[in-house]
């Protein structure tokens, strides 16, 4: 594949995937505020995926709508890690710090992408990612050094987590060439500034890193490998879509 | 197990029946902290309202998304709402200044500024409107940073309600964080103005 | 979003308790509101006045927590990027709603930790539109127009009331349901101007809604010594029949220009430009407010879960020295 549509799609049906599925937060959180904050930071997701479908579309791709509702589960190229049920507050806070961690980075370096209309979209969105990182390393510092029963909790959802984060570096076959061309770092390179941004705030908790070579990361995502979770999340987002793709909703 | 409509509920998988819960437990949703926020740079920070936090730094997370998600900002306050002295409050042509009991000299403070601490002081013009910063005064308690705001902006008028808090008790924004807020205005789908269905419907009475 | 309970907002005891309050006290608090000013947390109060507002204002918040939920349903579902950000966006205003709210009743002295309480023990109520399901996408629009429509018209009337945190809340409300409305409006326009599916889910949707409608601002009311008491201390702003009419004068036009119908063959306005309707069924109104509605208790067992499910989260963020004190305003 065009190493740009790779990069592209591997990054919207990300945000994608992973905004729809904190938007299901949205009503049953924990405290009323953090429902509200949660759900903003959902609808960044929706919005950044929507930026990136739009940049696909330019290049001759289907439309935003298209593109998001009526693909299936091999079409797709996001990460296992984002398509998983949202489970309890635990797995969703950690897999949002995991996640925003890698992104924040992410769009940091994309900002300066030799594909401008990439960079201008990195530039624009990196005010979000940061609070969206700020949101999690207060959470993870806060229940990370609370009651026994948070921190147990989530420990758990860190080694529950962490082979399908990993799988958020796995690599394509444009690999070669988006880094050649100047249009990402790669993602051994991502995954290298990750592990040093997750460790030094897990260093301020009593949650305990593993060693993350000692574990095997869940890849086939990025190639559209799934879960089993993901398409009946594609049927229940597209239900109403597809009673007329046509038509104008 | 609950069927519902909405599957985000079906996957809860709600037992059908239960005992009814027992009340909440004293503070289950944390103490209150007050919120304030900048509308444009070079403006006063105004009081937006409560949010129920453990702690400063989780308060001013749920209060950027609960004040500041759907309005323009640039910068934001807050601070524990036991933390703030408040006054009586006044009528709506008056000044609470007025009625301030002279404290003795002694009590003010001394020229000692080693004992001084910086406050920050709010007043509420008319009753209903909302708390805006006037300024700090520098004072060793909270009464007497209240005799020295009205040595300092005592002559504004009329002032219903004034707030005395402790600057170092307030969790300010970084300038460098502006940038959270820079793409507020950009989020459109959540404006009325950008739903616009007047032709689609005039199109549509025309073919009718 | 919120409609009067209406039969449960105004107390029914005999006497108004006024005669025990000191007459000096009282004539001050009344020429605050003869003069047009707000009344603020810690001024002095009858304890009517602090009782209705605390359960005007508390039940309103429910409202919109609970509000939440039928619009929620299609949270997952809604049709579209626009729809899909917009629809989270409104559920996450509902929410935010119910957090000014909650915090407004709060100045009045009862905690958060006791309406939530009182809510999910059924000991409270909320508008009783939200007892009913939102079986299609059109359901949901219907909400988001209408029903925001018709708090809309509520709330404004409630802003210009007399306690001042209530106003604030009220005056970011309305500012942000401006978006709904337009949202709503805009949701059903593209349905029933649509293909003859969306038209058809859009016109059903309607008919299912236009009951629950027409009791969303409560049976018109009676006048008592409480009554007029509340509206002269501007706690109650409108009677339930004015703010019917007004909503049926704003709305009942734009309904019939995209070519839906309404299931109604009464409903008209008059010479006198009063609009006429079929009497709703009260009997069924009050059946379903005191709990035996199609979701009544599935949204007190989701909002129920909601809280059990996040208790080790808050447990976990308590601190130890932590006191409470009311918000302040």
């Amino acid at each position: 594949m065009n190493p740009k549509l790779d990069l592209l799609y591997r990054l919207a049906d990300d945000q994608l995937i992973l905004g729809h599925r904190n938007s299901e937060w949205n009503g049953l959180g924990p405290i009323l505020e953090e429902d509200i904050a949660f759900s903003s930071m959902a609808q960044d997701k929706l919005g950044h995926s929507l930026q990136l479908y739009m940049l696909l579309h330019e290049l001759g791709e289907a439309e935003p709508d298209t593109v998001a509702f009526t693909r299936n589960t091999p079409q797709f190229h996001c990460c296992q890690l984002t398509e998983l049920p949202i489970g309890e507050y635990d797995f969703s806070l950690m897999r949002h710090f995991l996640f925003d961690h890698a992104e924040l980075l992410r769009f940091e370096a994309l900002a300066d992408s030799s594909y401008e209309p990439l960079a201008l979209v990195a530039r624009k969105v990196k005010g979000e990612l940061k609070y969206h990182v700020l949101h999690a390393n207060t959470w993870v510092k806060r229940l990370g050094t609370a009651t026994e029963e948070a921190i147990e909790r989530m420990q758990a959802a860190l080694e529950f987590t962490l082979p399908y984060a990993l799988g958020i570096f796995e690599t394509t076959e444009a690999e070669p060439e988006i880094i050649s061309s100047g249009l990402f770092i790669g993602e051994v390179e991502l995954q290298r500034r990750w592990e040093a941004s997750i460790s030094k705030v897990l260093a301020q908790t009593s949650l305990v890193l593993p060693d993350l070579r000692l574990l095997t990361p869940v890849t086939g995502g990025r190639h559209g490998q799934h879960t089993e979770h993901l398409q009946p999340l594609l049927d229940e987002m597209a239900e109403v879509f597809r009673l007329d793709p046509t038509a104008d909703w | 197990m609950l069927f519902s409509l909405d599957p985000r509920i079906s996957r809860l998988e709600l037992p059908d029946s239960a005992l009814p819960p027992p009340d909440k437990a004293a503070l289950d949703q944390f103490p209150t902290y007050e919120v304030f926020h900048q509308r444009k740079e070079n403006t006063a920070y105004v009081y937006v309202g409560p949010v129920h936090a453990p702690e400063a730094d989780v308060a001013f997370l749920f209060g950027k998304e609960q004040f500041s998600r759907r309005f323009p900002c640039t910068g934001m306050w807050v601070v524990l709402t036991s933390a703030i002295k408040v006054t009586e409050y006044g009528d709506d042509q008056q000044s609470v200044y007025d009625r301030l009991p002279l404290l003795p000299a002694d009590e003010i403070g001394t020229a000692d500024a080693s004992g001084l601490e910086s406050y920050d002081i709010f007043h509420l013009k008319k009753r209903g409107k909302a708390h805006a910063h006037v300024g700090q005064v520098s004072a060793a308690s909270p009464e007497a940073a209240l005799q020295a705001a009205k040595a300092s902006f005592g002559d504004q008028r009329p002032v219903v309600n004034v707030w005395v808090v402790r600057s170092a008790d307030l969790l300010r924004s970084d300038d460098d964080d502006r940038d959270m807020w820079t793409t507020t205005p950009d989020k459109k789908y959540r404006e009325a103005i950008s739903y616009k269905v007047q032709d689609r419907i005039d199109r549509f009475k025309q073919e009718g | 979003m919120y409609g009067s309970a209406s039969t449960h907002d105004i107390p029914n005891q005999a006497t108004t308790g006024l005669e025990n309050e000191d007459p000096i006290l009282l004539a001050e608090f009344e020429a605050h509101i003869a003069r047009g000013e707000k009344i603020e947390p810690t001024d002095w109060m009858p304890q009517l006045y602090r009782k209705q507002l605390t359960r005007m204002i508390e039940q309103h918040a429910h409202s919109e927590i609970i509000g939440s939920l039928p619009e929620g349903t299609w949270i997952t579902r809604a049709p579209g990027f626009r729809r899909k950000m917009a629809q989270m966006a409104k559920v996450q205003d509902e929410v935010g709603h119910a957090q000014l709210l909650y915090s407004a009743a709060e100045t009045l002295g009862k905690t958060r930790e006791q309406m939530l309480s009182d809510l999910i023990n059924g000991k409270s109520k909320y508008s009783n539109v939200f007892n009913y399901p939102t079986p299609t996408w059109a359901d949901s629009n219907v909400i988001s127009w209408l029903i925001d429509a018709g708090a809309i018209v509520n709330q404004m009337a409630n802003a210009k009331g007399s306690y001042g945190p209530y106003c604030r809340a009220l005056d970011r409300i309305c500012a942000e349901e401006a978006f709904h409305l337009k949202y709503g409006h805009d949701a059903v326009v593209h349905l029933a101007t649509g293909t003859p599916i969306q038209r058809r889910m859009m016109q059903e949707a309607l008919n299912r809604w236009w009951p629950a409608i027409m009791t969303f601002f409560g049976p018109s009311d009676k006048m008592s010594t409480h009554t007029e008491i509340l509206m002269r201390w501007k706690v109650k702003m409108a009677t339930n029949d004015a703010c019917r009419q007004q909503f049926l004068d704003m709305y009942v036009p734009k309904i019939w220009e995209i070519g839906l119908t309404l299931p109604d063959a009464n409903l008209h306005k008059n010479e006198d430009g009063v609009w006429e309707f079929s009497e709703p069924d009260w009997e069924d109104f009050k059946r379903v407010i005191n709990g035996d509605g199609p979701c009544n208790a599935e949204r007190i067992a989701v909002r129920r879960a909601a809280e059990e499910n996040g208790a080790w989260v808050r447990r976990a963020m308590q601190q130890p020295q932590a006191r409470y004190v009311r918000p302040l305003a």
